[in-house]
């Protein structure tokens, strides 16, 4: 784990907690570009954790770059912060040049093709950020395989469309682009497992973090909203509701750093997986309780549950989802030889002792 | 508890398929889009011009005030052909589900001939004033009040959550005619019927978490209310107020407000041949069974003039938790994306249904509040 989390963290919350506030986010949700925000993540090299120094980065790890979107998702920052570190940070284990600009990616769509000219063409759906960013991570189908390529976004005509939440989820088609940088060599099965892994594991951290938001909104409500003459917090069927809240995240939060941890040291069997999975209840129970324990005033646009909410509808139907998980860890357990259920979840705690 | 089991008669189910097809029709000429949760975000006053020119409006009501003197069973069908079709029935629902039983039980005849013949012609939209800022759940404790003064009352105070109050004429609002006592809050409260363009009223819209409009603020300063726009018995308001709360909690739109997405879902399953889907889906199918059984069983206890408080809350917390659960089964059984503009018909049902799934078991009183009444009500015995 990085010295530096702790301090990072601290840092980096109150950067948020200074220029992210609910109308930040319903601007951006309106389609405006939330500068300040961006620009103090810049100033202060944030826009670089987890890519090392002699790429041009600012050090830090994987556990830093997942605990910081879990800020992310806490503060619903409208900005392609996760969208652009992780797409360093793969580029990077790629061997290839990172952005020192705006940059998203997107995990491969078949339709988006390399032309034997080695330009690209193809439409892209559901591109976070496209119409604000000016670079994407892509990958590219040829008759080889699937070729990792940056592209200047310039070279794309945009269409905008949004999620749920109203975060960018644009259109982007590219008509024989010449890319900025190819992988020469086709994804190999492992990296593309671990593209999947980490484009997961990163949606898996904003979640954690919008299901603590809507936690402790909804304790803050029911200490200061009053019916019959008490607070809220006192009637039994809303402590139901807070104590379901607190399990949830607690669930969340621990599900979090044992999957980190497991990345960590390389022993990632079904972590992200399992967080995933139980991530897409988490979600449905948060909403729900959070919603109910609000009230009226939860579902106008003037409170800001609905911005944690929202995203959670939105997140858990993105990239890689449960239903997608919940085969990967079906599969595994039918091909995987253990003597029982038992002992193939203890073993692998085995395997990394003995590491 | 026991309720009578549902039957149908064959002139009921003739005019099932009547409704039915004049909505089929009326979609196909584009006058509105299936959509979840129409009943309430659904407020369209030329669509509901062209249900009271049909004659659906105040179904059961006395010819003489514009009804049609058919039975509540009748009336039962209509609204689950609406709310099944998604139709944009939210303008004249309160009118036609609240007020109009209202002044049938306690209004003047002054007041049923003013009002009723334009609530049947689809004409007339009322909101309902009940719920302030620091009265929610704890109703009783509201305090927007009417002084007498000569001819009638003066009112002052605030609404909220004021659903289409944008769209209506008038609101049934409930206030505090004697000062509160203190002890007994339930005592001193009236229903006043207030004109809401009369002077003194301001409508300010609350959007909603969508960002469209929806709910209102209603402020009222000085406002003079005459003394004829009384409803019933002064200081009788609480009262009143309750036995309209049956009617409210045990109808159709307790469990149909997700309907269009479920038969989506089916016919989504049913084009993948997806059987191990669609064995998940019949486990919704069954809840829905039960509980039309429960909500039609009520109805009928309802139209003998029964007691059904508890039945009527049960459908209510019961339902509303299944129209909660809709979309999230759906998901679980097809891969969606839900968007408010999607293409995709079950992606757009989707998003409409999340978000507005949370208002379900908070509008009309909150399933705490329900659980409550239950639980009291089968200690009691
Ligand atoms: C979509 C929508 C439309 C609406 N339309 C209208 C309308 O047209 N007219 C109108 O007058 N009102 C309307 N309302 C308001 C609605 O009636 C109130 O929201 C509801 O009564 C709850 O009040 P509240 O929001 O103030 O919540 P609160 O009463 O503050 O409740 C907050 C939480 O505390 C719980 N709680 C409160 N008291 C108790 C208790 N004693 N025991 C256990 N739990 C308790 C509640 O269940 C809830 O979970 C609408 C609401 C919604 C969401």
């Amino acid at each position: 784990m990085s010295e530096m989390k702790e301090m990072i963290l601290e840092v980096v919350e109150k950067m948020f907690k200074k220029t992210v506030d609910k109308e930040t986010v319903d601007l951006a949700e309106n389609g405006h570009w939330a500068e300040s925000v961006w620009q103090i993540l810049k100033d202060n090299e944030i826009l670089n954790v987890a890519v090392s120094e002699s790429a041009g980065g600012a050090g830090g790890d994987i556990d830093d770059l997942l605990s910081l979107y879990q800020l992310v998702g806490k503060y619903a920052v409208p900005i392609p912060f996760t969208e652009t570190t992780l797409s360093n940070y793969i580029l990077e284990s790629y061997q290839l040049a990172i952005s020192n600009d705006s940059i998203t990616y997107c995990l491969p769509q078949t339709s988006l093709v390399m032309n034997d000219d080695q330009t690209i063409s193809g439409t892209l759906i559901n591109v976070p950020w496209a119409r604000h960013v000016k670079e994407i991570l892509a990958f590219a189908h040829s008759s080889e395989g699937v070729f990792p390529v940056r592209l200047s976004l310039k070279e794309a005509t945009i269409h905008p469309n949004t999620n749920l939440a109203g975060e960018s989820r644009d259109t982007v088609t590219f008509n024989q682009s010449k890319s900025l940088q190819v992988q020469s060599t086709p994804l190999s099965d492992d990296q593309l497992q671990d593209l999947n892994t980490i484009d997961t594991a990163a949606k898996n951290a904003l979640m954690c973090g919008a299901i603590e938001k809507a936690f402790l909104l909804s304790v803050q409500f029911a200490k200061e909203r009053e019916q019959f003459g008490r607070p809220i917090h006192r009637f039994q069927l809303v402590q139901q509701h807070l104590a379901l809240l607190a399990g949830e995240q607690a669930i969340a939060s621990s599900s979090l750093e044992n999957m980190i941890a497991a990345l960590l040291e390389g022993r990632e069997q079904n972590e992200v997986a399992y967080t995933r999975i139980r991530l897409d209840e988490a979600s449905r129970i948060v909403s729900t309780s959070a919603h109910q324990v609000h009230a009226a005033i939860g579902v106008t646009h003037e409170h800001s549950l609905h911005q944690y909410t929202r995203r959670l509808w939105s997140w858990r139907e993105e990239g890689l989802t449960a239903n997608h998980w919940k085969k990967v860890v079906a599969n595994t357990l039918l091909t995987t030889p253990f003597d029982d259920l038992w002992s193939y979840l203890t073993d692998s705690e085995k395997i990394f002792t003995t590491n | 508890m026991k309720l009578p089991a549902v039957h149908f008669t064959q002139r009921q189910h003739e005019f099932r398929f009547e409704v039915r097809q004049f909505l089929k029709e009326k979609c196909a000429e584009g006058k509105f889009h299936t959509k979840c949760d129409s009943w309430l975000s659904g407020s369209n006053p030329d669509f509901s011009k062209l249900v009271g020119e049909k004659g659906w409006i105040g179904l059961t009501w006395p010819k003489k005030y514009g009804g049609a003197e058919r039975s509540s069973l009748d009336r039962y069908i209509l609204t689950e052909e609406f709310l099944a079709a998604g139709a944009p029935v939210a303008a004249h629902w309160i009118a036609d589900r609240q007020t109009g039983p209202l002044l049938l039980r306690f209004g003047t005849e002054e007041q049923r001939q003013f009002f009723l013949p334009k609530i049947a012609a689809g004409t007339c939209y009322f909101a309902i004033g009940l719920s302030e800022p620091n009265s929610g759940s704890d109703l009783a404790s509201v305090t927007t009040k009417a002084e007498k003064v000569e001819g009638g009352w003066i009112v002052n105070g605030a609404k909220t959550w004021t659903s289409n109050a944008h769209d209506a004429h008038y609101m049934i609002t409930l206030v505090r005619t004697d000062p509160f006592d203190g002890v007994k809050k339930h005592n001193g409260l009236s229903q006043l019927i207030i004109d809401l363009h009369a002077e003194g009223v301001t409508i300010s819209p609350i959007n909603y978490m969508t960002g469209q409009p929806h709910f209102n603020d209603v402020y009222f300063e000085n406002v003079f209310v005459p003394d004829e726009m009384v409803v019933g018995e002064l200081g009788n308001g609480w009262k009143q107020g309750l036995a309209e709360l049956a009617f409210e909690r045990s109808g159709p739109e307790r469990i149909l407000s997700t309907l269009p997405l479920l038969v989506e879902l089916i016919e989504e399953l049913k084009k993948q041949n997806n059987v191990i889907a669609l064995e998940e889906a019949a486990k919704l199918v069954a809840q829905l069974w039960s509980l039309r059984n429960l909500s039609i069983g009520v109805a009928r206890v309802l139209e003998e003039g029964g007691e059904v408080a508890i039945p009527a809350a049960l459908v209510k917390s019961i339902g509303t938790k299944f129209e909660q659960s809709i979309p999230e089964i759906t998901r679980l059984l097809v891969d969606t994306y839900p968007r408010l503009e999607a293409k995709q018909k079950l992606d757009r049902l989707m998003a409409e249904s999340l978000l507005h799934s949370p208002g379900f078991t908070i509008r009309g009183g909150t399933s705490e509040i329900l659980y409550g009444i239950v639980a009291k009500g089968v200690v009691a015995g």
